[in-house]
């Protein structure tokens, strides 16, 4: 009879066969969690449609009745909506899963599977979220007589792209952020300042002239990912190097997330 | 024969706890961050066989809970090491489930949790509810429940999978007089059926009725290990 080795980390492939194995886990547990969420409020799953087509409204009276400014961008309402839903999609995936290790550690020292299913399943989860919050994307686009177009067939790839490089970093951050809890005091500062040079509000094209600035944007994922996304939805024009710049930052950053996590897996939950 | 469940030779576990950890101290103040070194475990060797249900007992802090998570790999091993025959599954009394979910859901939860397919656990649910007796009350979220019906929850889902190796710290205790029976039949059902088990408890008499070998440990090391009624005898006599 042969024994098992207590604590002894697994081979990749082990891993990830029993990453597989907890696959409805990982969507169960952030399925229930949205159902819940909202259990206690009057108007219940609404709230998730609702709470993205209210940020819109709110962009519509500022942006569109208060104090109407394009900042030299077609369609600014348009621009905006998806400018704004990219990226704090990617912001509650970082963000959360870099919490998820902090937050289950009761699960953690019960239960016994490969830790990684927390941040993936808490990325699961924001994409799940995502879904209200597309379809209300989708109705702006379409409201401002943006029809259908081909280009959409590349939606999924964009989405699968994003969270991919948004989970990728995510694993840093939850193993960053066992050891350093400082990280979740830091990251909303990070992401504010991120949101300001991503070409969130103002078309990034339109201000820098320069080539090589515009590489350097090429830098910036968040920036890439929101081009992507404006490129897919309405035709904004993008080059060629943004789609290779997003595919390598997020091959990057899910095969170094991963080596990285996986580093301190049988310290999750221990002290610190 | 007899097979080996586990088999633990010289683990020691040791805690590291900062201190002054925080930089605005050993800046302003010249405090050096500090690491102390509790040694939980120093040095405990015993073998457990297949379908023995061995009580841990001691005084707190002796180490029973740490040699426990040593087990499941939660615990890094500082010397010596643990083999076992598969991973052990911890049955601890703190809730890893959703309060906002109905039982019916914690249930399934719990399940997939322990790596079920999704209709492995839809097969078993039924099994599970059955055995926590709870009714309709399962159709209500978990933070309706009272503390005793939370534990009988978790108690029929952490034992609903027989895991090989099943660790027990301080769980039956919870739950009222008809249960607790229950839930000590479960065991010996499950020790029947090859299952080991460890149990931690501070309730001598609960150990009495669950286990044929006890372990006393004190300090991080084992004082005494063997028979139950010999090694209760002399730990109540200390």
């Amino acid at each position: 009879m042969d024994l098992l080795k207590v604590g002894e980390s697994v081979s990749l492939s082990e891993y990830l066969k029993k990453l597989w194995s907890h696959r409805h886990f990982m969507i169960r547990v952030p399925l229930e969690d949205l159902r819940a969420q909202n259990s206690h409020t009057f108007l219940g799953s609404i709230w998730l449609v609702l709470n993205p087509l209210l940020q819109v409204g709110v962009y519509f009276l500022v942006f569109g009745l208060v104090m109407p400014i394009d900042r030299g961008v077609d369609q600014y309402l348009v621009f905006l909506t998806i400018g704004v839903f990219v990226f704090f999609h990617s912001q509650r995936v970082i963000s959360e899963s870099t919490r998820s290790l902090v937050i289950n550690v009761g699960l953690i020292r019960t239960v016994h599977f490969p830790r990684a299913v927390l941040p993936m399943s808490t990325a699961v989860g924001q994409a799940l979220a995502f879904i209200p919050v597309f379809l209300v994307m989708i109705i702006v686009v379409l409201a401002y007589g943006n029809w259908p177009h081909l280009r959409w067939l590349l939606i999924l790839p964009v989405f699968m792209i994003q969270n991919a490089f948004s989970l990728g970093i995510g694993l840093i951050g939850a193993r960053i952020n066992h050891s350093y809890r400082d990280l979740e005091n830091l990251l909303p500062f990070v992401f504010r300042l991120l949101f300001y040079i991503s070409g969130v509000l103002y078309s990034v094209d339109s201000v820098v002239e320069k080539d090589l600035w515009r590489a350097i944007f090429l830098l910036n994922p968040m920036y890439c990912l929101v081009s992507l996304w404006r490129w897919v939805m309405v035709g904004t024009s993008t080059g060629g190097e943004v789609w290779l710049a997003t595919g390598v930052w997020s091959l990057l950053a899910l095969l170094v997330g991963l080596s990285a996590f996986r580093s301190k897996e049988t310290t999750y939950g221990g002290a610190v | 024969m007899t097979d080996l469940a586990i088999r633990c030779s010289q683990a020691h576990v040791n805690y590291l706890v900062r201190t002054n950890r925080q930089l605005i101290r050993s800046v302003f103040r010249g405090q050096k961050p500090e690491v102390r070194v509790i040694e939980a475990v120093k040095g405990v060797t015993f073998d457990v066989n297949v379908g023995e249900s061995v009580g841990l007992i001691g005084p707190n802090g002796s180490g029973k809970t740490s040699l426990l998570q040593a087990m499941t790999g939660l615990l890094p091993l500082n010397k010596g090491e643990i083999l076992v025959k598969s991973i052990p599954t911890f049955l601890g009394v703190q809730a890893v489930l959703r309060p906002q979910l109905t039982g019916w859901r914690n249930i399934q939860l719990g399940l997939l949790a322990q790596g079920l397919s999704k209709s492995e656990a839809e097969n078993m649910t039924g099994s599970v509810a059955d055995f926590c007796e709870l009714g309709d009350f399962l159709d209500l979220p978990m933070e309706t429940f009272s503390s005793g019906m939370k534990a009988r929850l978790h108690f029929a889902v952490a034992t609903a999978l027989a895991p090989d190796i099943l660790l027990i710290d301080e769980a039956l205790a919870v739950g009222d007089r008809s249960f607790q029976k229950k839930s000590s039949e479960r065991l010996k059902e499950h020790r029947a059926k090859a299952g080991t088990i460890l149990l931690v408890s501070h309730n001598l008499e609960e150990v009495r009725q669950s286990c044929q070998r006890v372990i006393w440990l004190e300090g991080g090391m084992i004082v005494a290990d063997g028979l139950t009624d010999d090694v209760i005898e002399a730990y109540e006599a200390s």
